[in-house]
């Protein structure tokens, strides 16, 4: 690259800012004519339909939304099945980590237990609702443990992962410089394998998510799929189709919050925002 | 500066390239690069890395369309890629799902250069062509399975199959070692038909950065300068055909050898401190 | 001893405890709703042999391979299609990455509102559920195309819609397996949710399945011996679903290392 002023690189780079913008604004318009499109033709297979228990019309919807929201019944649902995302992911991250360090670190760790984990994570989260409605009942234990368990699997072979992939010969630089295996672990392998870790979590919260949704529609009293559940047996199709947008919305939005994290926490890594 | 012998085959008329890569400043590749290729010549660029080398053959290919001046083959605008002139590329390029055979024969049985041939010609100069680059026994193999030489040797009987007036080739040997090289030059002249004459050869663009290799390949070299990409000189190599061991040994291969690294010193150690 | 016995033996250890845990607090609880390893393999053995189980298996099995080609059917062609060229991609995409966080099971009510609780709303889940995995990994396979590839195919002088065919396709091949894999792994999952969810709240009826057939044993008989059955069930056939699919895509693919 051939070497210009300061200034004119000072130039260069407030060009480049521009474009950027200028192509974040040309994606965003390209993003809104093709929601438009896609809302026209509902709004005219709707109309062609009349039948606004079927399919109402988008109007029909936002205006559900907008009266959802108004008595804040849409945030107090989407408030409960994040609180309660968040409560699980915490301790399934809790429980995976550390397990999944071990694993990754001892052979013997990782011998034992893997058959185990190998035998679990086949049977899916959901899988587990009648017993766990067994054992639980409705309410609040019941979305917790599935999304738990749903989560969890994700979150452990991720960190799995990641303690096997760090490279050999950092571990290696840092025994000759005569750092104690202790050390080793805590500023060598976690910080190595943190951007693994990362994708994992943004994959349990994926998993557990989708979890919570069947959790709810079956044993819960409350939260986003019950929502969903109790307005679909009185047929208000525009409430129904009000939480399930909600249920998009705020799964993005958790997938956002964890990229950002993933960001903060690992800001050397490049893949953080590629997905998985 | 070199001479022409024969027609001219190629031609490259004051032809620039740069790209506007959106959001940074535009990059000049190539500038103002004039040069004749005759029928049937070997004609070889060499350049440090960087000059735009890749640029111009890219632009022979017609994968790249020049910003300013023309190039021709024959006298006609290349406008985009033809089976007319085949190009080998530096990473093999060979396409993973197809073992030997399939690879040589791609552009056989979805290009042009397959078309009115039968299915048992087609087969047939196949064969030959696995056989001409000394791979028989190895049809059946995937490119995983082979070793960085042979894969080279894949590609240079793919570029045979499709039978193109024009050889077009980005540095094939760089990615191999050194004896695997010297084994690999003597064969691509005996491919190519040295001891042939000139109006039965046919035409060769070759491209690296080894200069000993050009020396030893070329009729002509032409020196590029680094970004932009400029013409800085083109020398005769009047080291008798056929080739060999006892060419590189020979004391007019050392003294070309030294003339071009001295042409190129400079720009080399420029383009390895920026 | 070799080290690979070695392996074995601690790797079947934890499992062999766990179930002799269970088996001992189970016989300690004194409790008749208890499940017991014992009788899990009992029941097991009922279920398979009044054919039942294997019933279950084979319906939910069929909305899901009817789904799942619904899916594959749709999301690699336009994959494709969105992976080889920019201008598709950046008008479809925004619906794709709309409605991708929306979860299947979060569309169950519309299905069921639409298509009633039988086999056609069952079906519109799993491909629901299938078609994001697939159209993703297929266009990222298709993206992903060593440039080079693209240009050896075209300076052979190849037509467009012939490189796609014969370069583009077969290059993104593994990709789409990978789709395939993660697509089939959440069918799987989805049904055995659809199932469960319409034995849940549609009241029953004869939707069968192996989530159904789940939900009737907690919610009539509390049979819990047997619903621990239906989970073994449900996690052995997505393992050899997965296996199934693994060794078509080896087959269709020789050339991958």
């Amino acid at each position: 690259m051939a070497t210009g002023a300061p200034a004119a690189r000072a130039n260069d780079r407030i060009a480049i800012g521009v474009l950027r913008h200028l192509r974040g604004a040309a994606a965003f318009f390209v993003y809104l004519r093709t929601m438009l499109a896609f809302f026209v033709v509902w709004a005219i297979i709707a109309w062609w339909t009349s039948n606004s228990v079927l399919l109402p019309s988008p109007l029909a919807v936002f205006a559900a939304i907008g009266q959802l929201a108004a008595d804040l019944e849409l945030f107090f649902h989407a408030g409960i099945s994040f609180a309660r995302m968040v409560g699980s992911l915490m301790i399934g991250a809790l429980l995976a980590i550390p397990l999944g360090l071990a694993m990754g670190l001892s052979r013997t760790v990782g011998e034992v237990v893997d058959p185990t984990i190998e035998v679990l994570r086949p049977i899916s989260g959901i899988a587990w609702i009648p017993l766990a409605l067994f054992i639980f009942g409705i309410g609040n234990a019941l979305p917790l443990f599935i999304m738990t368990y749903a989560g969890f699997f994700p979150i452990l072979l991720g960190t799995i992962a990641g303690v096997r992939g760090v490279d050999r010969r950092l571990i290696d630089a840092a025994r000759t410089m005569g750092i104690p295996q202790r050390t080793i672990v805590t500023r060598v392998v976690i910080p190595a394998a943190l951007p693994s870790l990362m994708v994992a979590l943004r994959l349990g919260v994926a998993a557990s998510w989708t979890a919570v949704v069947a959790a709810e529609l079956i044993g819960a009293p409350s939260g986003l799929g019950y929502a969903v559940e109790w307005y679909r047996e009185l047929l208000a199709t525009p409430q129904v189709m009000a939480f399930i947008a909600m249920i998009g919305v705020l799964g993005y939005l958790c997938d956002l919050g964890v990229r950002a994290l993933a960001r903060l926490f690992t800001p050397w890594a490049s893949d953080a925002r590629s997905a998985p | 500066m070199g001479t022409i012998n024969g027609s001219i085959k190629l031609r490259l008329a004051h032809v620039g390239k740069r790209f506007d890569a959106a959001g940074r400043a535009a990059t000049v590749a190539v500038d103002d690069f004039t040069l004749d290729v005759a029928q049937g010549e070997f004609l070889v660029i060499v350049g440090p890395s960087g000059c735009g080398k890749t640029t111009v053959l890219n632009m022979l290919a017609g994968l790249d369309r020049p910003s300013a001046g023309s190039v021709t083959l024959d006298g006609r605008e290349i406008t985009r890629p033809g089976p007319a002139r085949g190009v080998m590329f530096q990473d093999y390029a060979l396409f993973p799902w197809q073992n030997v055979r399939g690879n040589v024969g791609f552009g056989l049985k979805h290009g042009p250069a397959g078309a009115g041939l039968a299915s048992d010609a087609r087969a047939r100069r196949v064969q030959d062509c696995i056989d001409l680059v000394g791979l028989n026994g190895a049809e059946d193999k995937y490119p995983h399975q082979l070793s960085g030489g042979m894969r080279q040797r894949v590609a240079l009987a793919r570029l045979m199959a499709n039978e193109p007036e024009v050889l077009l080739m980005d540095e094939p040997l760089a990615a191999l070692d050194a004896q695997t090289r010297l084994i690999l030059q003597d064969e691509l002249l005996r491919i190519w038909g040295q001891d042939r004459a000139q109006s039965s050869r046919r035409t060769v663009v070759f491209i690296t950065h080894a200069i000993d290799e050009a020396v030893f390949l070329a009729d002509r070299v032409a020196v590029m300068t680094t970004r932009p990409g400029r013409l800085k000189a083109l020398i005769d190599v009047p080291l008798a055909r056929p080739r060999n061991d006892a060419t590189r040994a020979s004391a007019e291969f050392q003294a070309l050898s030294q003339h071009i690294w001295s042409l190129i010193r400079d720009e080399a150690y420029r383009a390895t401190v920026t | 001893m070799s080290d690979a016995a070695l392996r074995v033996m601690r790797g079947l250890s934890l499992p062999i405890a766990l179930l002799i845990a269970w088996q001992a607090a189970g016989l300690a609880a004194h409790s008749v709703r208890m499940p017991l390893p014992t009788h899990v393999v009992a029941a097991a053995a009922d279920l398979v042999r009044s054919g039942e189980l294997p019933l279950a298996i084979l319906q939910s099995l069929s909305r899901v391979f009817a789904g799942f080609a619904v899916a594959s059917v749709i999301a690699i062609p336009l994959g494709l299609l969105m992976g080889s060229s920019r201008g598709v991609e950046r008008n479809v995409d925004p619906l794709v990455e709309s409605f991708r966080p929306i979860a299947a099971i979060a569309i169950l009510p519309l299905a069921i509102l639409w298509l009633g609780t039988g086999t056609a709303a069952a079906v519109m889940i799993v491909a629901y559920a299938a078609f994001f995995p697939i159209v993703i990994n297929t266009v990222s396979g298709a993206k992903g195309v060593n440039s080079t590839l693209l240009r050896a195919a075209s300076t052979m002088g190849l037509p467009r819609l012939r490189i796609i065919r014969t370069v583009v396709v077969p290059a993104a091949l593994p990709a789409i397996g990978v789709g395939l894999r993660i697509g089939m792994g959440v069918a799987w999952t989805a049904i055995v949710a659809a199932e469960l969810a319409v034995g849940a709240k549609a009241g029953g009826g004869g939707s069968g399945g192996i989530g159904q057939m789940m939900f009737v044993f907690y919610a009539y008989s509390i049979e819990l011996n047997r619903i621990i059955v239906c989970m073994v069930a449900v996690g052995l056939v997505a393992l050899a679903l997965d296996a199934l699919l693994r060794l078509a895509l080896r087959l269709l693919m020789p050339w991958a290392r």
